[in-house]
């Protein structure tokens, strides 16, 4: 009996160890970002909330406004989507929510790089669709649920230049954070 | 035990193992508060230049729009932070976007996940501001973060 625990044991671990190695990058139709170390990589995930599969902080999972992660079917490795597909400094957890305990296919960037501490498992997410589905969804979501909760900020420009909580902070502390005023802050770093 | 019981168990274990909750460990940890994207992915340039008050405007920018914020230890480990004070809004919440950019001392559990630290600040023990002036090294980044001044 202890020889087949044992024996089932090993053979789990050069499992793991090949899947590990994987190349996600196969079928991937990923734009690039031109990142230094972007990798194109698409794989089957379930959507998990990070705090709880991390943490066991599990009474409010799947809530709006926690980050979620991408546990990878091949290898169970968490993947973390850090950014979504628009290019004004949005994350990828509006995108992912509605698909929170679901398995999905993502399609993104991998970041992988050795010359950074800690940059490994890092993922752009530009399309997601239910497992097996036909029909891929865009992960751009972020801008229109931002402007659905901000009525108020309405108007041209992008939201980043609009949104009341950002405006309120530069306004008390400035935009480097020292209390300058922006004509005093634009001149002493040009 | 039976054979078939034995078997299922280590079955049990092999799969069921990966997805429980890690064990926690209680540190303290001295860093900065960063955006993690433009620190990983270096979209915007080194790490040196995307951190501290050079890039306070964008840091806030990327807080508030829900890109995961970390802490950047004096160990140069990123440590991404889920919780915050009781605050589990880690995507665009309150708390997090106050301390973009402070160096704050953070009492916590941390955990270790697929080479990732995951942090959950129980309290901010200290918080010292914006201690990082490297604008006067890196100028503004991005360069469109403050606006050109109307004349």
């Amino acid at each position: 009996m202890k020889k087949l625990i044992a024996a089932l044991a090993i053979l789990a671990t050069p499992l793991a160890t090949s899947v590990a190695a994987q190349d996600f990058s196969e079928g991937s139709t990923a734009k690039s970002w031109n990142l230094y170390a972007e990798v194109p990589a698409t794989f089957e995930a379930e959507v998990v909330d990070i705090l709880c599969t991390v943490a066991g902080d599990c009474a409010a999972q799947c809530a709006e406004g926690r980050q979620l992660g991408l546990l990878r079917s091949a290898d169970n490795v968490l993947v973390f989507p850090n950014k979504n597909s628009q290019s004004s400094f949005n994350g990828a957890a509006y995108d992912l929510h509605p698909y929170c305990g679901k398995m999905v296919d993502v399609d993104g960037l991998l970041i992988e790089d050795e010359d950074i501490q800690g940059a490994t498992n890092i993922y752009l997410v530009q399309k997601i669709k239910e497992a097996g589905a036909a029909d891929w969804a865009k992960a751009n979501k972020w801008t229109k649920v931002w402007a659905a909760k901000h009525p108020e900020a309405k108007g041209k420009g992008p939201w980043f230049r609009r949104d009341p909580r950002v405006n309120a902070i530069i306004a008390d502390t400035g935009h480097l954070g020292q209390g300058l005023s922006p004509e005093e802050a634009y001149e002493i770093t040009r | 035990m039976s054979l078939k019981t034995s078997i299922a168990a280590v079955a049990l274990a092999l799969t069921a193992a990966p997805a429980l909750a890690a064990e926690g460990e209680r540190v303290q940890i001295t860093g900065e508060i960063i955006d993690t994207w433009c620190y990983f992915s270096g979209v915007m340039g080194g790490p040196e230049a995307v951190v501290g008050s050079a890039h306070h405007t964008c840091a806030l920018w990327c807080s508030a729009g829900g890109i995961p914020v970390g802490l950047l230890g004096d160990d140069g480990e990123v440590y991404m932070v889920l919780k915050i004070n009781g605050d589990d809004q880690s995507a665009s919440g309150d708390t997090q976007l106050t301390l973009a950019s402070h160096e704050i001392v953070a009492d916590g559990m941390l955990y270790k996940r697929d080479g990732l630290n995951y942090l959950v600040v129980e309290a901010v023990v200290e918080d010292r501001g914006i201690t990082n002036l490297n604008h006067e090294d890196f100028g503004v980044v991005p360069g469109f973060a403050i606006p050109k001044p109307k004349k």
